[in-house]
């Protein structure tokens, strides 16, 4: 079946070109669409010059028109670039080439770890991020027994992340013991450095200082009167990562070296 | 039908020489763009004070951490390396309180090790080659009966740079609810 479609579309192109007479055949011409050939065709060699592949219609066609471009791109005259012509490619070669180095070596320069931490470098920014994180740190790490929803707010507005549930295992039995001993905790930042700023990301050094004084009324407790003359003091350091979002800076990791 | 196609082409006037000086052109510009931008880049200000600061900060690292290792057993090659990692009045105290303290280590059989555990640059001044240096440190000490403690000191370290070098001028910790400790 396809063999006879196969030729019928052959002889009806050779017709459309007008290089052979009608064809002989007796099928009508309107019977049948386009259709690829799956057997082998014979074709007569008198109109392809080459043996063509057995599903190969179109490529049979393609050889029919390529033959006349070759000999007229062989019959075209080439007119002789002139040396200038030359010398303007290889310098647009050259140039392009000394750009795109150029451009590579700016982007390494500026891809460099140092250079992208702007810690100190933009002073601005360091100190806005030193003042944030300290004033984060006093409200996260203090506790006052009366108010506890203070903490809490605290811990709502300033805390993002991984850094919520670190802030809440810090400060769960501090939360307990200053509910038993009434007492209130005081964190004062003392010290603070930028370590690095890295776009909307920072990393910052804190040292901090804890008061614990215990305010019960309790005559009875003799150590509870102790410790709400003197005040306890310690020391605490700690690495605190903030991100900036929507304008604030968030603290999203809290890093006490294990401790 | 092919074959007009391929006449038309080849009749075509050829857009090569404007093309090739466009293109000339465009790359002259973008080379010319490119190598201010590296030139910018390289000449950059805040390059060399990112630069300086981190220099500044591992020299402080890497002295603080020099300053709180010490082996009893091979105090001569400690304290020269105490002495190297520190300059000004710092190094005159060390230098003059040297052999008194080797006696006190040789004595409790010590061996102190460190960690920094953190640090961070608080201050630069590039051109007077100052700075100033926070860095949490672990201290380990092991004692002579094999007893092992770990502290950890928020130490407050001045850097003065000499000789292209940072080094330690003042180093002390940070003080607990105002009052100094040792």
């Amino acid at each position: 079946m396809s063999t006879t479609r196969h030729h019928i579309n052959r002889q009806r192109r050779r017709q459309a070109r007008g290089t052979r007479p009608t064809p002989s055949a007796g099928v009508p011409q309107g019977a049948g669409g386009r259709g690829r050939a799956g057997g082998t065709a014979v074709l007569p060699p008198a109109v392809s010059p080459s043996p063509t592949r057995p599903d190969g219609e179109d490529g049979a066609d393609g050889q029919d028109g390529k033959a006349p471009a070759a000999g007229e791109r062989a019959a075209r005259v080439r007119p002789r670039r002139p040396v200038g012509l030359a010398l303007l490619c290889a310098l647009t070669v050259l140039l392009g080439g000394f750009a795109g180095w150029a451009h590579a070596k700016a982007e390494a320069l500026r891809d460099d770890p140092a250079r992208r931490n702007t810690a100190l470098t933009d002073l601005a920014r360091t100190g806005e991020i030193e003042g944030r994180t300290a004033k984060a740190v006093d409200r996260l790490f203090s506790y006052d027994h009366t108010d506890p929803g203070a903490l809490q707010k605290a811990a709502r507005d300033l805390l993002t992340g991984k850094a919520v549930d670190q802030h809440r295992t810090l400060l769960a039995d501090v939360r307990e013991r200053a509910d038993a001993q009434k007492a209130v905790i005081t964190t004062t930042v003392t010290e603070s450095a930028v370590e690095r700023i890295d776009g909307h990301r920072a990393r910052v050094l804190v040292y901090a200082d804890q008061s614990s004084v215990a305010t019960a009324g309790d005559k009875t407790a003799s150590d509870a009167a102790d410790a709400s003359d003197e005040g306890a003091y310690a020391g605490a350091m700690l690495a605190v990562d903030v991100v900036h979002r929507d304008g604030r800076w968030l603290v999203s990791g809290i890093d006490t070296f294990g401790r | 039908m092919k074959r007009a196609v391929r006449v038309l082409t080849a009749r075509r006037p050829r857009p090569l020489p404007s093309l090739v000086v466009a293109l000339t052109l465009a790359a002259g510009g973008f080379a010319a763009w490119a190598g201010q931008d590296w030139y910018g880049a390289a000449h950059d200000d805040r390059a060399a004070y990112a630069a300086q600061r981190d220099e500044a900060l591992a020299a402080g690292e890497q002295a603080v951490q020099n300053l709180n290792t010490l082996d009893h057993r091979d105090l001569n090659q400690g304290l020269d390396l105490w002495e190297s990692s520190t300059t000004g009045e710092l190094h005159d105290q060390l230098k003059s309180g040297r052999a008194e303290f080797a006696d006190q280590v040789r004595a409790a059989k010590t061996v102190t090790t460190a960690r920094v555990l953190s640090g961070a640059v608080a201050e630069l001044d590039d051109r007077a080659g100052r700075a100033r240096v926070l860095i949490a440190l672990r201290v380990t000490v092991r004692a002579s009966d094999g007893a092992k403690t770990d502290k950890d000191s928020r130490m407050l370290g001045e850097l003065t740079r000499t000789g292209g070098r940072w080094k330690l001028s003042a180093l002390g910790q940070a003080p607990v609810g105002g009052a100094p400790t040792g």
